[in-house]
């Protein structure tokens, strides 16, 4: 007779799908984090939501193959040039009488004359982005006016200085991303760090800190983003550090209280037995075990993130001009509201990428909910 | 009076905009009351139709009572020799008809009917200020000097005084007749702490420093510096205000807020609504019906200001017929906005009416302590990387004209002679070469041989100029300068500016003045230093030269060859990049108002005047009763009617 296959001691040791792919597990053999993506995966709408991000992430990531005035490649009199990245082109080397970038636009109207002037001389050639066109080129039409309705050379239409809004809109999407992930990162890092500091700390540490979070959360953030912006011009980066400044101060309400509660556990005193270092126990001990919350609120982070970027353009406190941003166009588009191309593009953009950036967060928060997955005693 | 408008931005008093409007009415209901008991009940105390009036009480100013520097004899001069002006022609329509009522709009209602102190200097005071009527006005062709309350004029030898013979015919709008008390009392009260403000008390203490008078009907002004007699006319001119009218005391700007004060100008305010309208009626039997220069104007019985607080809104307004006539200057409307059915079938009207009228300055203003842009090679290269001629043509619809000078409309003081530099890559590599920015950088722009990069910070205070700017910013790589736009609110804008924290900034400036102004410009006593207007910093010997003589010399065209000398050198330094003008006006009009022949002024839309159809500082148009009858019928059954499209270049580009 065979001998009974033991019982599981714990769910957590489990692992009834052991013999799926390992495509199914990116997390190996972790088996709440296994359990964590199969329950995200199940939740179609975040999922794909997620999927979909990541795919217009990497699109905006190489954006410039994609939505650019430069050319992916011309071949001029049997060299092959590839002027997407790098050093600009002047437009000597293609034979123009200018020192200023190449209008590749106007190179291929030129080769495609020549080619039908002199059928039997060498061939060449240009080959074009997708979108021709560059966030910042304004492509005026002689005799009528930006901004121009949506045609065949701009999908979406221009703005009213005459830019495609499709490569506004993808370069947009890139600079709100970047802002948004940035920012949580670095509201992550200093509010995270902090918080788990109070938590484990306590006493004075935490009293003083504390109060000091009360006092700074009611500094009137958009006030101090008028007031910086009327003295420089903030840049990128400027902005990601005052955003910080005054954002990463809800996160440490929670990690405080998550550092408090971990800090009376088993596995907690028993690393301090061994005489781990207080950092040691934060950072290897509990901050991996309260890695839930900081998933879970992430994407609405994110979300936070590029509506605060898009509000302060609108207001025109944010990136400069002629940053491609959404804020900046839907302000556009509200003064103009009778050419409706401008403000139903960047809406409808906004509200889809919000829409996902939702689902997502919602998937995740399904997925991590504790009350499915913590077995504590 | 001219003036800067930048300079004299007066920050409004935000306490006073948080007090409610039904507080600020029921201090001015509880104030008329107290005056009323005051004075015995006169019945011009009593609010009527929502307006309360000014009490009637007695004059006691006399020339004893005005304090400081009594520069004026005590007895008229007697080898002064009278002048006038009844030469000119006319610029009115003896066809014009009386009556009907004129309707326009504002944005917000006034936070009071005071023409001086705290919120005065709203958009209001464009209505407000017109109805007080000066010593001369500007003719609107000619722009010699005219009589307005007074009737002749004469210049004292000292270059600096004027005297004044006023018209008796002069009636204020309560019938008491305008006198030289009236005159004493306005420079008594502009220099009143009572009035809170300060560019006024300033003004009339330093600028015109003493009024005497001689008898009622003769006066006597002193101002600081010599003159030319037309700048003396125009500078130490003087607005009487009723003194019968005014207790001057501390709650002077309390008591005053609500109430209507009697004016010497054509129409008064007859009827108010809180938040809703003002309205204004014609003076029965005006002073003026008869004058020369005023007869046939102002025409409409009452013109009627109803508060519309979106312009949006407003220009539906006007297309509902509601409405009488509409400022159409801006590209998006006259394009795009007013077209369609009631243009095609003549109900409304379009005018495109060009001005020649006296320009501020505007473009961008180099900084040149500013270690780049020392260079003057740095500051002509820049000056032909800009691509008006694009922007223009593209975001501004082909319509503005590029300025050529700091000031122009001036006259024989601008100098017609200098044209702003093109833009022309090669002449701008050229420079920049000079400068040493001669490689181009891996972004195609420019940099020198330390590594340093040819960027210049625009930094400019309105939204609306994003566009323009941009067009500019782009076609500025080409010729390989990376300009960086800094958007700031207009204050801060303005602010960083005159301390002189900018590199480039675009700016316009203010003011309704026939004289340039280059001392507070361009004279080395402003440079260096922060809130002067001297924001380029120029400090040139031979610059403050011409500058100086400028200011003291009486002689008109030693003065003008003076001016010419001084825009040349300024265009040789390359401190400033001139931008655009806007030279003309246009309208949109409901068929039954009516235009003399000539359709405006040399000035239409200049100063308070708001556009061809002005009701109380230009007044030339009139309401034809029956066309309006035959126009609604028309519409009603929608019968086309010729179509009104009228373009008026007689002003466009004729001289200085």
């Amino acid at each position: 007779m065979l001998p009974k296959q033991p019982l599981a001691s714990s769910p957590l040791t489990i692992k009834p799908l052991a013999n799926k792919p390992l495509a199914n597990k990116p997390l190996g053999n972790k088996p709440l984090a296994n359990k964590q993506w199969r329950r995200f995966r199940a939740i179609r709408r975040g999922y794909y939501s997620a999927v979909a991000l990541l795919v217009l992430l990497a699109l905006s990531l190489g954006a410039e193959l994609l939505v650019n005035n430069r050319a992916l490649v011309v071949s001029y009199e049997s060299h092959l040039y590839f002027p997407t990245y790098g050093a600009f082109l002047p437009g000597t080397t293609f034979g123009f009488d200018y020192a200023f970038e190449t209008n590749y636009r106007a190179l291929a109207a030129r080769f495609a004359a020549e080619r039908v002037a002199h059928p039997n001389a060498r061939r060449n050639w240009v080959l074009m982005p997708v979108v021709p066109y560059d966030p910042l080129e304004s492509d005026f039409k002689s005799g009528v006016y930006p901004p121009y309705a949506p045609s065949a050379d701009h999908w979406l239409g221009t703005d009213t200085t005459g830019r495609d809004i499709v490569a506004r809109l993808l370069y947009g999407f890139r600079t709100a991303m970047a802002f948004a992930l940035l920012l949580l990162a670095m509201n992550y890092v200093v509010g995270v760090a902090l918080g788990c500091l109070m938590g484990y700390y306590g006493g004075w540490f935490d009293l003083l800190f504390q109060r000091l979070i009360e006092i700074w959360s009611n500094v009137p953030f958009l006030y101090v983003i008028m007031i910086i912006a009327s003295i420089v011009v903030p840049n990128f980066f400027t902005l990601v550090l005052v955003m910080v400044a005054f954002g990463w101060m809800s996160m440490t309400w929670y990690m405080r209280t998550a550092a408090y509660r971990e800090k009376a556990r088993e596995y907690v005193l028993a690393a301090r037995a061994l005489g781990a270092s207080p950092m040691r126990v934060i950072f290897r001990h509990i901050l991996p075990n309260t890695v839930s919350i900081l998933v879970t609120f992430a994407p609405f982070s994110i979300v936070a993130g590029i509506t605060a970027l898009t509000a302060l353009d609108y207001l025109g406190f944010g990136l400069p001009p002629p940053t491609p941003s959404w804020g900046e166009m839907l302000n556009q588009g509200t003064d103009n509201l009778n050419k409706a191309w401008i403000v139903s593009s960047v809406v409808a953009a906004m509200s889809l990428v919000l829409l996902m950036v939702t689902f997502l967060g919602e998937a995740v928060r399904e997925a991590f909910d504790p009350r499915k997955y913590s077995y504590y005693e | 009076m001219g003036q800067c408008c930048l300079s004299n931005a007066k920050p409004e008093l935000s306490r006073f905009s948080s007090i409610s409007c039904a507080k600020m009415f029921a201090a001015a209901i509880a104030s008329s009351c107290l005056l009323l008991s005051a004075c015995g009940g006169d019945a011009s105390d009593q609010s009527i139709d929502g307006v309360s009036r000014t009490p009637i009480i007695q004059c006691e100013i006399s020339n004893d009572s005005l304090k400081g520097n009594r520069v004026l004899p005590i007895t008229l001069p007697g080898n002064l020799i009278w002048q006038t002006n009844v030469v000119d022609p006319e610029f009115t329509d003896p066809l014009a008809k009386r009556g009907g009522v004129f309707r326009t709009f504002m944005l917000t209602f006034p936070m009071t009917l005071r023409r001086v102190g705290p919120d005065s200097n709203g958009a209001f005071a464009n209505y407000l200020r017109p109805l007080m009527m000066g010593t001369t006005q500007r003719h609107p062709n000619t722009l010699n000097h005219m009589p307005q309350l007074a009737s002749s004029w004469a210049f004292g030898a000292d270059g600096k005084t004027v005297y004044f013979k006023l018209n008796p015919k002069a009636r204020w709008s309560d019938g008491q007749p305008v006198k030289a008390e009236d005159y004493l009392f306005a420079v008594y009260q502009m220099r009143s702490k009572f009035i809170v403000d300060p560019w006024y008390n300033d003004y009339y203490t330093n600028v015109l420093v003493d009024i005497r008078k001689y008898d009622d009907y003769t006066i006597g002004v002193a101002g600081k510096a010599p003159r030319p007699p037309d700048e003396m006319l125009e500078e130490y001119g003087v607005t009487p205000t009723a003194c019968h009218a005014h207790k001057l005391d501390a709650n002077w700007l309390k008591d005053y807020n609500w109430l209507a004060e009697p004016v010497t100008g054509p129409y008064t305010l007859s009827r108010m609504e809180k938040g809703k309208f003002v309205e204004f009626k014609r003076v029965k039997d005006w002073w003026g019906n008869d004058e020369r220069y005023y007869r046939y104007r102002f025409n409409p019985d009452i013109v009627r200001v109803s508060v519309i607080r979106d312009m949006e809104t407003a220009y539906r307004h006007f297309e509902k017929g509601e409405l009488d006539s509409f400022g159409l200057t801006l590209p998006d409307l006259w394009y795009e906005k007013a077209r369609g059915e009631v243009y095609d079938n003549g109900y409304i009207g379009r005018i495109w009416y060009y001005t020649n009228s006296p320009s501020s300055g505007n473009g961008f203003w180099l900084n040149m302590d500013d270690p780049l842009l020392a260079d003057r090679n740095v500051r002509l290269g820049l000056a032909h990387a800009m691509n008006f001629e694009k922007m223009i043509a593209t975001v501004l619809h082909g319509d503005y004209v590029r300025s050529n000078t700091h000031f122009a409309g001036l006259g024989d003081y601008t100098n017609t002679t200098i044209k702003a530099r093109p833009f022309d890559i090669a002449a701008a590599g050229r420079y920049f070469d000079a400068a040493g920015y001669s490689r181009r950088g891996p972004d195609g722009i420019r940099v020198n041989a330390a590594g340093k990069r040819l960027q210049v910070n625009v930094s400019y205070g309105n939204k609306i100029h994003s566009d323009r700017l941009t067009v500019l910013q782009s076609e500025a790589r080409l010729t390989g300068v990376d300009l960086q736009l800094q958007l700031m609110d207009g204050a801060a804008a303005f602010k960083k500016m005159r301390e002189k924290h900018h590199q480039a900034a675009w700016t316009a400036w203010g003011g309704n003045n026939f004289v340039p102004a280059y001392w507070e410009f361009y004279h080395s006593d402003n440079a260096h230093k922060v809130q002067t207007n001297n924001v380029v910093n120029m400090a040139d010997p031979a610059m403050d030269k011409l500058i100086d003589e400028f200011r003291t010399s009486t002689d008109k065209p030693h003065r003008a060859e003076l001016a010419h000398q001084i825009e040349q050198r300024v265009f040789e330094s390359g401190a400033l990049i001139p931008g655009t003008n806007v030279p003309y006006v246009r309208d949109g009009f409901w068929r039954w108002l009516k235009l003399p022949p000539f359709h405006g002024t040399r000035l239409s839309g200049f100063a308070y005047s708001t556009g061809l159809f002005d009701p109380l500082y230009d007044g030339l148009f009139w309401i034809d009763a029956d066309e309006q009858k035959a126009t609604l019928a028309a519409r009603k059954s929608n019968t086309p009617l010729k179509r009104i499209n009228i373009t008026d270049t007689t002003w466009k580009a004729r001289g200085p």
